[in-house]
């Protein structure tokens, strides 16, 4: 496949009843199997521009967009949300908002049976999906009953059977603990093995440096920085002009620099953080 | 599990949603034409063997309980002042006379009652509600409508426990729940006017996820739940054609040679529907002071 995952291109976008712009001349693309994180500050426009990869934004909720966005080559605009759904999967914030069904087989099943997929497929892929989340066992349980981290789970196992190919996650993380965290990135690797392209919203700097191909800094409607994650993480003072931060590993290697007038490399993880900081002092 | 629907593996469970949607409806064409309190009584006894065949009997009494005291209110009052009864059948203290022609009344209307909210019932509590709404897709029911039918048993929950939050987050505000019934009424501004807000921000936001989940796409959509009609529900169908066709039958031809209700009959059914309204009385006395000695333990 030639062409770009997702291209953006001189995307601008107004919400009606405000003066400026939410996003403003946004320009990125992403390769196929690559996971984007998107990082910024709050009101940056971070949910807005994933909104408008999938078609959601302007066609369902309102606004002025100039620009254009193209997955797998087709321009959205031309396309309708619905339409869009077999290519790009959107996982919300809330976990228990997005559940509607009786049972956990039966509200995986629901964007299928959308879709059309016959009941014998759906089998294999409730099956296949509720295994990649690791809800095995859960299948006739009511959502309700289910903790936040297995819910959001549950709800990226509902898009996952839909088998997009681009899958888009908005702060998918932000109402969970840890535990949940965790739950929800080890679902994210599993993606990356499978191929998938994804997009990530989240506030976990950490977590996006150890599972983001890339990564875009968004503030103010505008893209500050669009680099691999190494590069955009180790761009301290740059982070902390936009009110965010770098992992602490990274923080810890930049004040040490700073303070002692030293030079070395920073980095984003913690086993490397330990050999370059080790290697400094022999 | 949100709705009455009690999970058994029984004959009538396996029947289709949509035989038993005509099975609803057929009970109540049968309760309409059959406009005699002797003729209902034998069709509530005659659907009692289908409970007991779909194994609900003990979840069942208990909801019939509610339309019982409808039954008992309506057969008292209307027994004695309905103003169409001439002849008096017996009477009680004070003077209150029972006449024939509104007992025949009241019973005609709360046998009605009763036999429909069996069937109602049954059919809840045999049928998943995703298979109802299946079904109806299946009948051409709009998808849409369908799902907002079973969205209801899964936003009923949600919304109950968002007000839990309202009210302790108010409460917090110092918002008195424990003041005069006055206090309470005007505290109910505080509490739905958040609740309805948080209501309709989540079904909005469910709307996009609908959105997302290819809800308004067109073109034919599958269902994991299956339901077909097999030779049980043909049977079914049959069955019930036929004492609809047999309803019609005596209704037409045979209701003047037959005088099935007597004095007798109404006069027991009055009875016997106040010794089980009493044993509810005893049975809810007896709960209520069970659990005020289990307080003071």
């Amino acid at each position: 496949m030639a062409k770009k995952a997702i291209e953006v291109s001189n995307l601008t976008f107004t919400y009606p009843d405000e003066e400026a712009p939410v996003l403003k001349d946004v320009n990125f693309s992403v390769n196929h199997g690559e996971i984007l994180g998107i990082i910024g500050p709050t009101g940056a426009g971070k949910s807005t521009l994933a909104m408008c990869v999938n078609g959601l934004v302007p066609q369902v909720i309102n606004g002025e967009m100039e620009g254009t966005v193209r997955v797998n080559g087709e321009d959205v605009s031309e396309s309708n949300v619905a339409k869009m759904s077999e290519q790009v999967g959107f996982v919300f914030q809330e976990p228990e908002n997005q559940l509607s069904q009786m049972t956990i087989e039966e509200e995986i099943a629901f964007g299928m049976g959308n879709l059309g997929v016959p009941r014998d497929e759906m089998l294999i892929r409730i099956k296949d999906a509720l295994e990649q989340v690791g809800l095995v066992g859960f299948e006739k349980r009511s959502p309700l009953a289910l903790s936040g981290g297995q819910q959001q789970r549950l709800a990226i196992a509902s898009v996952l059977a839909m088998r997009p190919t681009i899958m888009i996650m908005d702060e998918p993380t932000s109402m969970l603990d840890p535990k949940g965290k965790n739950e929800v990135y080890d679902v994210l690797k599993n993606l990356k093995e499978y191929g998938m392209t994804g997009i990530i919203i989240d506030h976990e700097v950490e977590r996006i440096a150890a599972y983001c191909d890339k990564v875009l800094v968004l503030s103010e409607g505008e893209i500050r920085m669009f680099a691999p994650s190494e590069e955009v993480f180790t761009n301290v003072e740059m982070l902390h002009d936009l009110t965010l931060h770098a992992p602490q590993v990274t923080e810890f290697l930049a004040r040490y620099n700073q303070q002692f007038g030293q030079k070395l490399k920073l980095s984003t993880t913690v086993e490397e953080s330990i050999e370059v900081f080790e290697s400094a002092y022999k | 599990m949100n709705s009455l629907y009690m999970p058994k593996d029984s004959l009538i469970h396996s029947l289709d949603p949509r035989t038993k949607m005509i099975f609803v409806i057929f009970v109540v064409i049968s309760s309409f034409i059959l406009n005699d309190p002797a003729l209902q009584l034998l069709l509530l006894v005659a659907l009692f063997p289908l409970v007991l065949l779909a194994k609900v009997v003990k979840p069942y009494l208990v909801s019939i309980q509610f339309l019982l005291l409808f039954a008992v209110l309506i057969m008292t009052v209307h027994g004695i002042y309905n103003p169409i009864g001439v002849t008096p059948v017996f009477e009680i203290f004070g003077g209150l006379t029972f006449k024939y022609e509104s007992m025949v009344y009241a019973s005609v209307m709360s046998f009605r009652i009763l036999v429909i909210g069996t069937a109602a019932v049954l059919f809840v509590m045999t049928t998943h509600p995703s298979d109802m709404a299946s079904a109806l897709v299946k009948w051409k029911v709009p998808h849409s409508f369908a799902f907002i039918l079973l969205s209801t048993f899964q936003i009923i929950p949600i919304i109950a426990r968002e007000a839990k939050i309202v009210m302790e987050a108010q409460q917090a505000r110092c918002l008195d729940v424990k003041g005069s019934i006055i206090q309470r009424v005007k505290n109910l501004v505080p509490m739905f006017a958040p609740l309805f807000i948080i209501t309709f921000m989540k079904v909005h936001q469910l709307s996009y996820v609908l959105e997302c989940r290819a809800f308004s796409r067109k073109g034919t959509k599958t269902s994991l739940r299956e339901t077909r009609i097999g030779s049980l529900d043909y049977s079914f169908l049959i069955g019930m054609l036929a004492i609809l066709a047999f309803e019609i039958y005596v209704k037409l031809f045979a209701m003047g040679s037959l005088h099935l209700t007597t004095d007798a009959l109404l006069t027991y059914s009055l009875i016997g529907t106040w010794i089980v309204f009493g044993f509810m009385i005893v049975k809810f006395l007896y709960k209520q002071l069970q659990g005020k000695i289990g307080g003071a333990n």
